[in-house]
């Protein structure tokens, strides 16, 4: 077996606020079946399962991939569950990767689960003060979580600290355009949650503030669903290839780097997202990329916030640090610029469903290279408290 | 063992056993009540002496590194990774430090947290640590409001006059805020603060042209919650909703009642209501409820003055109806 990767199969459910109609058993297996089906292969073909679910809090159980593996027919097989905050559907893949590369498995599911707003607050009645408690959890339990440690303050304390040090960059009028621009482009993601939420910047900035500096319409929204891909070692990935008709999108490069959780001398730089630079530089060496700008054609990135999706492509080396506002103000994120940037409308768009979110963006990166016979994608997850966790994967199309 | 009257899980947040059905497509889907619940006796280990500090001596701990120096605040190892594992031993810094970064400001908190909001949490570097701690921060000058607290601003250490040994025992305020008594004082609780206390603005006399402009935006605003009303999208941001609220202008007065999914504006005084919100344009929450501004924001830039900061929830719920029925129109 080769230690060469490739994407041959991929599927989502559509990405909705709240599904009623399905448990996580049933999007977990819609999102199977069309992965397979895509692959043309069956489920008994698959080797091995790997799980990108984030929190035992939305699921409401403390193993939550135990019932679905049989479910799948992944019965007698591996089967493992990857989780690590925002970034879990990035990790899911880079594990996988490395057991394909390491010729334990021809094949692997990867599949990413998440129902997030069952989660509801009977004081406030509403569900999303409920969802932001449940990953309030994933914060320090000692120091931070009781003095109202949220995803989203922990997020800001990093954008913060980079206008610190980088005033006059992520200008407000800059974030609501990229908001804007985010909004236009999911209209052609049919799976979607906000497909038609098209909104101008003037609406951005208007805006309630939820966390300063972040207002509404510049964070991700919560989302139910799952995403799925099949991945195969090349000599099967060719195979497979051949008897679909789809190219496979081949996994050149992977990268991840989890930061210090603590901020001061020796530890987190508050300023800097230094996972998503060692993890993205990692995964160039790794595709032998020596500069990105030249190379890279699509992102998909997890923009959590805007903002950090401006500071994720600075820390990239796509832009220059303290100049990301020229995603914008030099054209290189509008249509027709440089970069297509998360064309699927990323997470504030599409939608963040924990889990699936990365592993959604990747399928939506393999979709558009393919669709717009481009060579070149990276693939990112963020996560936990500042920031501190990213993966990163280069796909390439030939 | 400290013992606390609150239950560690208040009961407004405890539903009821039960179940209802929700129709979708001519389909009937069952949802139930439910809880994950698990209590603990929490271990403190080997952070017992730092929280022990701040409950009984109000002293503020760190360790240092017997090799290297580094002073970390808190305390969160006993050895240093830096140093190959060297022993640290615990020493008290200063009780004054500086923010290392612009602190957030959380004004939509989660539902733990709802009683607190607005609130910061940012990281100080006390005098004599080297890495930062996270706090929370207030001003005694009423909501936090972005550009009181920057990087670099000096602030200062408070304790709680009730402490259990927690991180909620202390918060931090300004230190251009106090005195220099009590900037120097080790150990200084809220008590001993002068807090300004929340006072409702007092409106100016109206003339005849403001109350044309009240009469003119009460039009357009019962226009737009009459449209809320009709709205299913809207209706749903306030199901399970009850609140009475008296809105007073320069030009007039008028109350907003919020009834479980129904938002009605009438033209009274209202002799209970749950809170009071003052503007004295009434076209501020006409921007809002129009969707050509948020509320929310108002009422950080002081446009709009609510009685009870609990109440952003309630502001929360209007800012949202007002954008469910810009959706509406969109789709």
């Amino acid at each position: 077996m080769s230690k060469r990767v490739g994407i041959i199969g991929a599927g989502v459910t559509p990405f909705k606020g709240t599904w009623r109609e399905k448990t996580y058993y049933e999007l977990a297996q819609m999102a199977t079946r069309d992965a397979v089906k895509d692959a043309g292969i069956a489920i008994q073909d698959v080797d091995g399962a790997f799980y990108g679910i984030y929190n035992d809090i939305f699921e409401r159980t403390a193993i939550p991939e135990h019932a679905i593996h049989g479910l799948l027919g992944m019965q007698n097989k591996f089967g493992i569950r990857i989780t690590n905050g925002g970034a879990t559907g990035a990790y899911t893949m880079s594990a996988a990767h490395a057991y394909i590369a390491a010729r334990r498995f021809r094949t692997a599911l990867v599949l990413g689960v998440e129902k997030a707003t069952d989660c509801f607050d009977f004081s406030s009645m509403s569900a999303t003060p409920e969802v932001i408690k449940s990953i309030g959890w994933s914060g320090d339990s000692f120091f931070e979580q009781p003095i109202g440690w949220s995803a989203s303050d922990s997020y800001a304390e990093v954008v913060l600290a980079y206008m610190d040090e980088n005033p006059g960059d992520l200008k407000p009028e800059v974030t609501a355009k990229i908001s804007s621009l985010l909004s236009e482009q999911v209209r052609n993601n049919k799976y979607a949650q906000r497909q038609f939420d098209q909104v101008t910047p003037e609406e951005v900035i208007n805006s309630r503030l939820v966390v300063y500096p972040f207002k509404e319409l510049e964070i991700c929204v919560y989302t139910e669903g799952a995403a799925a891909l099949i991945f195969a070692e090349e000599e099967t990935a060719k195979a497979i290839s051949k008897n679909t008709g789809n190219p496979v999108v081949w996994i050149t490069g992977v990268g991840e780097a989890n930061e210090h959780s603590f901020a001061g001398k020796n530890q987190k730089d508050m300023s800097r997202i230094m996972s998503d630079y060692y993890a993205s530089h990692r995964a160039y060496d790794m595709a032998g990329i020596a500069d990105p700008t030249k190379s890279i054609d699509i992102v998909e990135l997890h923009d959590a916030f805007v903002h950090q999706l401006e500071i994720s492509m600075a820390e990239f080396g796509l832009v220059p640090l303290g100049k990301a506002d020229s995603l914008i103000e030099d054209g290189l994120m509008i249509p027709g610029g440089k970069y297509v940037v998360n064309p699927c409308g990323g997470l504030i768009y599409c939608g963040h469903a924990v889990g699936a979110s990365n592993i959604m963006s990747a399928w939506s990166a393999r979709n558009e290279l393919i669709r717009r016979n481009l060579k070149t994608a990276l693939v990112h997850g963020t996560g936990s408290t500042v920031a501190q966790y990213t993966a990163c994967m280069v796909l390439e199309h030939e | 063992m400290t013992t606390q009257k609150e239950k560690v899980i208040p009961e407004k947040y405890i539903p009821d056993v039960g179940s209802y059905i929700e129709t979708i497509d001519g389909k009937d889907y069952l949802i139930t009540n439910d809880a994950m619940y698990t209590f603990y006796r929490r271990t403190k280990g080997e952070f017992s002496s730092f929280f022990l500090g701040l409950r009984d001596e109000k002293k503020l701990l760190g360790c240092r590194c017997t090799k290297c120096g580094l002073v970390r605040v808190p305390p969160m190892l006993t050895h240093c990774p830096d140093c190959n594992f060297a022993p640290t031993e615990l020493i008290e810094v200063e009780q004054v430090g500086i923010m290392n970064s612009t602190p957030p400001i959380t004004y939509f908190a989660t539902s733990l947290f709802q009683h607190m909001a607005p609130y910061g949490r940012g990281r100080v570097i006390f005098n004599g640590a080297d890495t930062a701690m996270s706090v929370i921060l207030y001003t005694t000058t009423g909501i936090l409001v972005p550009g009181i607290i920057n990087k670099g601003t000096e602030v200062k250490l408070v304790f709680r006059d009730n402490r259990i040994g927690e991180m909620t025992d202390v918060f931090c305020v300004p230190t251009t805020e106090l005195s220099k008594e009590q900037i120097e004082k080790k150990g200084l609780q809220e008590s001993e603060i002068n807090w300004e206390s929340p006072v409702e603005p007092e409106l100016p006399q109206a003339n005849d042209p403001d109350v044309a402009v009240y009469e003119k935006a009460l039009e357009e605003m019962k226009s737009i919650i009459e449209e809320m009303n009709t709205n299913d999208r809207a209706r749903k941001d306030i199901a399970g909703w009850k609140r009475d609220i008296q809105v007073k202008t320069k030009g007039g007065q008028f109350a907003i009642i919020i009834d479980d999914g129904d938002i009605k504006l009438e033209e009274k005084t209202l002799s209970s209501p749950d809170f009071v919100m003052v503007c004295e344009d009434p076209r501020t929450l006409l921007d809002g409820l129009a969707y050509r501004g948020a509320i929310t924001d108002s009422v950080i830039s002081k446009k709009l003055w609510i009685s009870k900061n609990m109440e952003f929830n309630t502001i929360f719920k209007l800012d949202r109806m007002a954008r469910s029925v810009a959706r509406s129109k969109k789709a």
